[in-house]
Parts: C-alpha cells; structure tokens; sequence
C-alpha cells in the first residue's frame, strides 16, 4: 500500500490511544479545561465506570459558537499563546476534545456569561462538529458517552466498572488537592456522591481528601531555593501507610506522577520510616514554566526539571529540616512524646541534672489547660503550645526486687530464663542458667498473637468480642468500598464491619484474640493492605498477611509496663511457640549474651 | 523558715501528697514538693502538672517556704528518730534534724514550683466518692486512641449521680443520691485510683475537680472529650434472668479457662433451666463444667471473655448475682441484690 496522509478520524483515534487511555483520562482532561476557564464550580457525573456517560459541567468562560466548532478540531487551543516555554494552563496541546470526539459520542454545550443564548455541538465517532443553538446555562456541559465504542479493541482492555470509577475518584481527590478554591461534585449511579466544598486554605482541602486524621497528623512545609518554591503538608513518620498511594505532588499547580519527586520523598524519610511503609504527602511545587517541561507525554503526568538536582534538594532539604523541628515530639510514641511535649520548643532532650532549675512551660499556670492527648503513635500538638497531660510516662520499668522469690530462680527447664527487669519499657532481661536474655517484648508478643491467629484460623471462625459502641471509622470512600467487599471474609477472622454511609465503616466486633485494639487504625492498616493486592487476591489467600496486620495492632506496644509474672508468662509461651525467635518481619525477636561472653567482653577471659 | 513538726503526722502528710509524684521525672522540679509555713499550718505541695495535691499539717515556728526532692525528704523523715522534726532554711538548704540527726539538702527556687492556677467550680458537694468509684474503675479503658474513656464519666441530675466506666467491651455504672447538679465529665484513671476514702467535699468545674478532706486537698484536670452517650446501650428489655452464686459463677469460669493461655479466652455459658453448663475449647483442649443456678426461661447460649466477667464480679459482694440476657449477640446486664444503683453490663463473644 502507498504511503498516504490519513483521514483525520483516524489521526484522532490514533492520538486518543495515548490521551485518552481510559474512562479517567478524559475525565481528567475535560476538568484540565473547566479549570483552564476559569471556573469555580465542576461538577462530574458517571455513569457505567465511565464508561457509559461522562459529564463535566462547569460555570467558566464558555465558549462561542466559532470557538465551539474550532474547539472540537485538532490542534485547535486557546493557550499557547506564550508557547512551550510558558505553559501557564493545565491544557496546551489541543487534543482532548477531538481525540475522545474521535472514540466517542460527545456532546458539548456552552454559553459565555454575556452571550444571549447558548450552542450545542455533537461528534459521534469523529463525525459531526457544526454548533448549532441550544438552550443552555452561563458555563460549559461536556458529555462523553460510550467511550470506546468506535474502537472496540481498546473497550477490551478496560478494567470492571468498580476499578474505572475508582479511577475516576483518584483523580478528581487530586485535582481538588491542586485547586482548593474550587468546589467539586463527584456523583452518578455508579457511585455515592462527593462533595468537596469551596475550601480557604490549602490544608482545609487537603483534610476534606485525605480525612481530618492526616491533617492533624501533617507538618506544613514551605521552602524556596532559587527560583523554586516548595510547600505542602508531609505527614510525620509514625503516620505512615502500608502503600504510596497517598503521596500526592503538583507542579505549577498539575497533578505530576513524577519518579524523581516521589523518590527524592522517600529519601527525606529514608531512615524514619521502617522498610515497606510509606509517608503520606502532599507536595507543591511552584516555579517558572520555563524551567519546567511539561510536554513529556500526551497524558501531562510526567515532567521534566531543568535542574532536578534542585528540585531533589529541595524536597529532601525541606522535609528533613521540618521533621527535625517537630518531629522530635512527632516521630517517638507514647512516653517519649509525652515528655519531650514537655519541654519548651528546641530544648534538646537530654538529661537535666537534678539540681539545676527548670521552669515549667508558661501555660501551666494559665486558665484551663485540658487534658486532651492524642493517639500514642502521633504526637502532641504540632503548632499549639506544648501541653502538658497524664499519661504512665514516669512508670519506672519494673525492677527485679519487684519479683516474687519463687519465679525469680533460673530453671534449666526455662531455656528463656527468669524475668529480672524490664528497661526501657519494651526490653525484658532474663537471666538464663548460664546467661542473659534480652527480650524485645512487643516483636515477641506480636509474634505469638499471629500465630495463635494462623492456628485459630485454620480452626473455623475465630471467637469475637462485640462491641458496645460501634467504632465508626472514617475513610477514602475507595478504601470503604475495598473493605465492605470483604466484609464476610473478615467475619471469619472476627473482625464484624459493616459499611456506614458513603465515607465511613462501623466496627461491630473485633477479634477477641487481639483483647482492646485501637480500631481505626487496624482498620486503616488492613484497607491499605487490601488496596496494594489490587482486585484479584482474596482474603484467604492473603490469611497470613491480615493475621499479621492483626497481630501487630494486638501486641503489647513497646513502651507498656509489664509486671514480672506478665514478663515470665510471655517468656514462657515463647518457649512454647515455635518459630517464636523471630517477629513478623523478620526481625529476632530477643538475643543471648552467655556467661562467658559477659566474661570476654571483660577481658576476663 | 524554721519550724518543728510531729514526725509520724509530718509522714503521713508527706505520703499523701507524694503518691501524685511520678516515679521518674523529666523536670526536676517534678520530683519536689514546695513546703510553705504559714501561721502554725506546714502545707505541701506536689504535683505532676495535671494533678496538684496540697496536704496540711500542724507546725510551730517561723514561716517560709522551699523546694526540696521529695523521695529524699521521705525517706529521711520515715528513718528519723525522734519524734519530732525541725526544718529550717539557711542559705538555701533545708537543714533537717530530727533526735541527733542532721540532714543538710539543697533547694530548687520555689517560683519555679508549678502551681495550678485558681479555679471557679460550678457545684459544690459532700460525697463518698471514692465508695462510689470503686465498683466501675475495673471498666476504664487503656486504650490510648480513646482518651476520653481513659477516666470514670462523673455527672449529676435530678439529686441523682452516676459514676461510669466502659472500654467498649463492658460498662459499669453506680448510681445514688446527690445533693448537687453538674454536667458530665471525665476524671483521669490516676485520679480514680488515689482517692481519699470516707466523705470528703467536692468541687467540680467543666475543667478541674477537686476533693478536700481536713488532711488533703487534690486538684486535677479533667480528660477533655465528649463521653459516648453510655445509657444507649444499657439493655433494658433483657427478659431471661439466671441467677448465679458469685462464688460458684466464678470459680467454674476460672476452671474451664485453665486450657487457654491467650487473651479473651471465652467461655460459652450455656443456661439452661435450673443450671447454667460452662465450656471452652481451644488448642484442640477442651473443658466442661457446671453450676446450679436460678432460671426457669427458654434454654440460651452465650459466650463471654472470661476475664471480663472475673473481674465485673470481684467488685460485686458474695452471694447472689443476677444476670439478665436476651440472646447470645446483644449485650448482658448484670445485678446484684445486695447493691442497690450499681449495674453492669458484658458485651458477649461470638464464638462458634
Ligand atoms: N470547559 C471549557 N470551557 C471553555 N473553553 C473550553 C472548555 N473546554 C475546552 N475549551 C476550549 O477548547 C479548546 C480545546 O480544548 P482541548 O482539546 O482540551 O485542548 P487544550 O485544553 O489543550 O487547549 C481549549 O483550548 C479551550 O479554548
Ligand atoms: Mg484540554
């Protein structure tokens, strides 16, 4: 066949492979445009995943009827006035609306704000595209419906409704991160309406996403080098998640999937955060378009720095410097939060001396300074004043004259030894016969939790405590769908949730093997888990990976204070437990020191 | 300041208010009590920054006031021989002497001792309350997440109180007659476990109580957090009534747990007219048992954490123990007769 110019459908339909990939790639382009018109109101509407309608209506600048018809040819764009190297609008290429006009049937209906009526233009499978007058509201209406149908190879590859309209969700959670002064409504029968309100200030948003607990749980940052300037909310380390899906970055406003940013996000916390676990994140970066290539690929995700070095440091710099500042109190738990809470802002903490004088922070003698700590895992207060409060901070570990005389005797049945002390209230020391144990007590509890969970569950339904209250937890509307699926899977490991309304899941029971769990973020940390298997993995298949989720959430927490008989029945069911030396992940769960390395270690050997 | 005290009175005041210290402390100034001297009264204070105790005790001498380590000051009075004890300082130091005893200690400037600032209170009452906590604080959740249950939920309405305790697993209420009228609110665990035995008066704020009795007078704050609303799930229409002997109720649930090691190892009851048939299965062990029991309805099965139900009856007298149940998934109320506004109530385990 010779070589010949090809009809501009298929021009169309070629470019749609790469801009429109999916259901949530159009939706992202016609809300790139709605915003590119300036509007302060979008509203979605799906149908199908989708699939089978997609529509956008906005109250921006609206187009007139020659815009209209130009609007729907190729490489027609209002937006490059100042070329590639000023890309200052989230569109700029002029492909969107006639490559899905080239796959599907579109239908778009716009008014300017002065303009006395309103057109209507319709391209079915790359067809059409004369406006004609149609009553319509100040704005623009876009309507996709059918996506795909003029290419049926590529409607194969979609996925299930569930996982386009999840899609879908993603990213209008990120557009609105991008454009907090806009209000987005996400509704259709395929899903339960979200609304995200008019918010005033970035983190107002940022907590309308993400849910309150991050905001609460987040360390504003706002850093320039150069002409570069950083800012966003990074959450602090123990706020961390089994999955990066809540890492969220911009440039010059655009949601960017971008590798070099995310990796230089996990540098920044690289030795804060335990291997597997990932910070959450919203980053903002602000810099001249110039410096900034953002027409990597059709889909407008990837970017290219002129200076990635600098954007590298930047982030890193920035982050470090902000949980350096706070998180001293951020990143330590319980006691240890508690106390540095205590002291004035940046007063090292180290050991005072008893006799030199200390002043108490200033509130204490101020009106009313309720107790209200927060989760043991965050930290107090970020930018309030630090607060004092009760907690068993100053509870001494236990110590060996606390233990009863008949237990205190090394037995050569006891390959684990006598409890003596616990320090640091997470380590136990055990004198064997012929040396001494060290015991990390949360890694050890946690692993005879799980097993005890894997025996019990290949024993039929696990027992269930039912709750009085029910814990109502709130969640990403996706997460809450992940988890009503395997509600009954969950039944069967005692865990008894129910959906509650949109955003929300309601704990009924929890396992009885677990005693008193924290539930919302058991809960959290299982939906997290579920969303990183994808659609295929059943829960069964994932028994051991839940049971271990479970038993880290019911395991004696480092820092709780064991009596010494808690301290001896824990070493003696670790001596009943195979496998028991070792935690979860991998790590020992105590070491030995014999007699004679004590000996060596003083030279006495 | 140079005054002399009866050393066994000057002890007890000491003990009383040290037991808010903590046992390690961060601030020094923490591990101090302030003495101040004041027209024939030694005051000491303590406190941890939530709980501030001040306990009073007669003195002769000069007035003053200091700083000093409070585990020191203890232990030096406890050994004391003589029967009475002068305290004076002098440039700074406390000279302690006590028979032909002498102790020199330093000082920490008292301006830095922390002092809960003056508060109004909304109700003013005398009460046993320690009497009226006593039979709930089992029920005081340790779960960091939720503070607010970290404490007894204290109110009073209509010339009644009520005292609660809940961790989401059980709950337990006393009740009984006030001469007072006050909004709810959430005294910390610590609190609860220091409280002054017999009547003593009581102040209550939204945001600080404080308990005075001629010896002692204990400020705290209050747990600031919104109680979950308890009545809601107090059963009132549970229609199937055992009645059991405390004494025999638990020792058969202490039995049947011997063959489980874990936590919330759950016993199923299974009542039946005239007895009630415990049993419990784990590891492939089992262990049944028996005990006779008062009960004339429908047969009914349910299971119950064993612990929980060990420790909801030790806070009751010996005798009998009503329990009111409706099925084996909605919760269980538990009476005793001879406690009169006290009411408990079990949220049963599924077991299969
Ligand atoms: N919602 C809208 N409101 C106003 N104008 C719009 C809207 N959608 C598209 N347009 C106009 O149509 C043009 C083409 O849109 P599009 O194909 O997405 O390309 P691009 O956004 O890259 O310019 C835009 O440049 C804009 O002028
Ligand atoms: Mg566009």
């Amino acid at each position: 066949m010779a070589v010949q110019q090809l009809p501009d459908t298929l021009i169309n339909q070629i470019a749609a492979g790469e801009v429109v990939e999916r259901p949530a790639s159009v939706v992202k382009e016609l809300v790139e445009n709605a915003i590119d018109a300036g509007a302060k109101r979008v509203e979605i509407a799906t149908a199908g995943g989708g699939k089978s309608l997609i529509r956008v209506s906005d109250d921006g600048s609206g187009m007139s009827p020659e815009d209209l018809a130009l609007a729907v040819r190729r490489h027609c764009t209002s937006k490059l006035g100042g070329g590639l190297n000023d890309i200052r609008t989230l569109g700029f290429r002029g492909e969107a609306l006639p490559s899905i006009g080239s796959v599907a049937k579109l239908k778009i209906v716009s008014r300017e704000p002065g303009a006395e009526s309103g057109y209507e233009v319709r391209v079915d499978g790359g067809a059409g595209g004369e406006p004609r007058p149609a009553p319509a509201n100040p704005g623009t209406m876009v309507e996709v419906r059918d996506l795909f149908f003029a290419t049926p190879a590529r409607l194969k590859f979609m996925k299930g409704e569930r996982a386009e309209s999840g899609a879908i969700t993603e990213v209008i959670r990120r557009m609105a991160i991008a454009f907090p002064h806009v209000r987005f409504v996400l509704s259709g029968p395929d899903r339960m309406t979200t609304e995200f309100s008019t918010a005033a200030r970035p983190i107002d948003r940022i907590s309308q996403v993400l849910g309150r607990e991050f905001a609460d749980n987040a360390i504003e940052i706002e850093a320039v080098r150069e002409d570069v300037q950083l800012s966003g909310h990074v959450g602090v380390p123990t706020y961390n998640r089994a999955n990066s899906l809540n890492q969220y970055a911009f440039v010059n406003g655009r949601p960017v999937q971008d590798k070099q940013i995310m990796s230089a996000l996990r540098a920044a916390y690289s030795d804060r955060i335990p291997r597997g676990r990932f910070p959450v994140a919203v980053l903002m970066i602000e810099l001249d378009p110039a410096l900034v290539d953002v027409n990597v690929h059709p889909a407008k995700a990837d970017v290219r720095f002129r200076d990635p070095g600098l954007v590298r440091g930047l982030i890193i710099g920035a982050i470090r410097q902000a949980l350096e500042r706070e998180g001293d109190r951020a990143s330590t738990s319980g006691t240890t939060g508690m106390l540095s809470a205590l002291r004035p802002q940046g007063a090292a903490p180290a050991y005072r001396p008893a006799n030199v004088s200390y002043r108490p922070p200033a509130n204490w003698s101020q009106e009313a300074s309720p107790y209200r700590p927060q989760n043991t895992e965050v930290p107090f207060g970020f930018a309030e004043p630090v607060q004092p409060g009760f907690i068993d901070a100053e509870i001494p570990s236990a110590r060996a004259e606390d233990i009863p005389p008949q237990t205190a005797a090394p037995q050569a049945s006891h390959p684990l030894g006598a409890a003596r002390a616990q320090v640091h209230e997470n380590y136990i020391v055990s004198q064997t016969q012929d040396g001494l144990v060290i015991v990390d007590q949360h890694a050890a509890h946690e692993r005879l939790v799980f097993e005890k969970l894997k025996g019990a569950m290949s024993g039929g339904r696990l027992p269930s405590q039912m709750l009085l209250l029910p814990e109502i937890v709130d969640l990403p509307e996706e997460d809450c769908d992940r988890l009503a699926e395997k509600a009954a899977d969950f039944e069967q490991l005692g865990l008894g949730i129910e959906r509650f309304g949109p955003g929300a899941i309601a704990v009924r029971e929890t396992p009885a093997l677990l005693g008193e769990v924290d539930v919302p973020s058991l809960v959290r940390d299982l939906a997290d888990e579920i969303a990183e298997w994808g659609d295929a993995a059943g829960l069964r298949d994932r028994l051991e990976s839940v049971a271990s989720t479970m038993a880290c959430h019911g395991s004696v927490r480092s820092g709780r204070l064991l009596k010494p008989e808690e301290m001896n029945a824990l070493l003696r069911q670790m001596e009943a437990t195979p496998g028991s030396g070792q935690c979860n992940h991998g790590r020992p769960t105590y070491i030995t020191l014999s007699l004679a390395d004590i000996e060596r270690l003083f030279a006495r050997r | 300041m140079k005054i002399t005290i009866e050393r066994a009175a000057l002890q007890r005041a000491l003990t009383a208010a040290g037991r808010v210290i903590e046992s390690r402390n961060t601030l020094p100034i923490l591990a101090n009590v302030l003495l101040r001297s004041e027209t024939g009264t030694l005051s000491i204070h303590a406190t941890d920054l939530d709980i501030e105790a001040v306990a009073k005790v007669a003195c002769e001498g000069e007035d003053g006031s200091a700083c000093v380590d409070a585990k020191l000051l203890t232990g030096i009075v406890a050994k004391a021989g003589g029967s009475e004890i002068t305290l004076e300082l002098v440039n700074g130091s406390v000279i302690i002497k006590s028979g032909r005893s002498k102790f020199k200690l330093g000082t920490l400037p008292i301006e830095d001792f922390p002092q809960l600032s003056d508060a109004t209170f909304d109700a003013e009452f005398d009460m046993d309350i320690a009497a009226a906590f006593a039979p709930v604080r089992f029920a005081i959740s340790n779960e960091e997440a939720r503070y607010y249950l970290k404490g007894v939920f204290f109110h009073a309405k209509d010339g009644k109180f009520a005292a609660v305790a809940t961790d989401g697993h059980r709950l337990a209420e006393s009740t009984g007659e006030i001469d007072a009228e006050f909004a709810g609110v959430i005294v910390p665990r610590k609190l609860c476990e220091m409280l002054p035995a017999g009547n003593v008066s009581i102040a209550v704020s939204s945001t600080r109580i404080r308990l005075t009795t001629a010896a002692l007078v204990l400020t705290s704050k209050l747990i600031d957090g919104t109680y979950p609303d308890y009545i809601r799930v107090i059963p009132t229409s549970n229609d199937k009534i055992v009645t059991v002997d405390k004494a025999a109720m638990t020792a058969a649930a202490d039995r049947v747990s011997t063959i489980a090691t874990e936590r919330g190892a759950a016993v199923k009851l299974s009542i039946a007219p005239g007895q009630i048939a415990f049993s419990k299965a784990a590891d492939g062990n089992t262990a049944d048992d028996e005990i006779a029991a008062e009960y004339t309805g429908e047969p009914v099965d349910i299971g119950f954490n064993s612990k929980y139900l060990h420790e909801m009856f030790a806070v009751l007298p010996s005798g009998p123990i009503d329990i009111h149940v409706n099925d084996g998934m909605s919760p269980a109320l538990v009476t005793s007769p001879a406690v009169e506004g006290w009411r408990g109530v079990l949220m049963p385990v599924r077991v299969s």
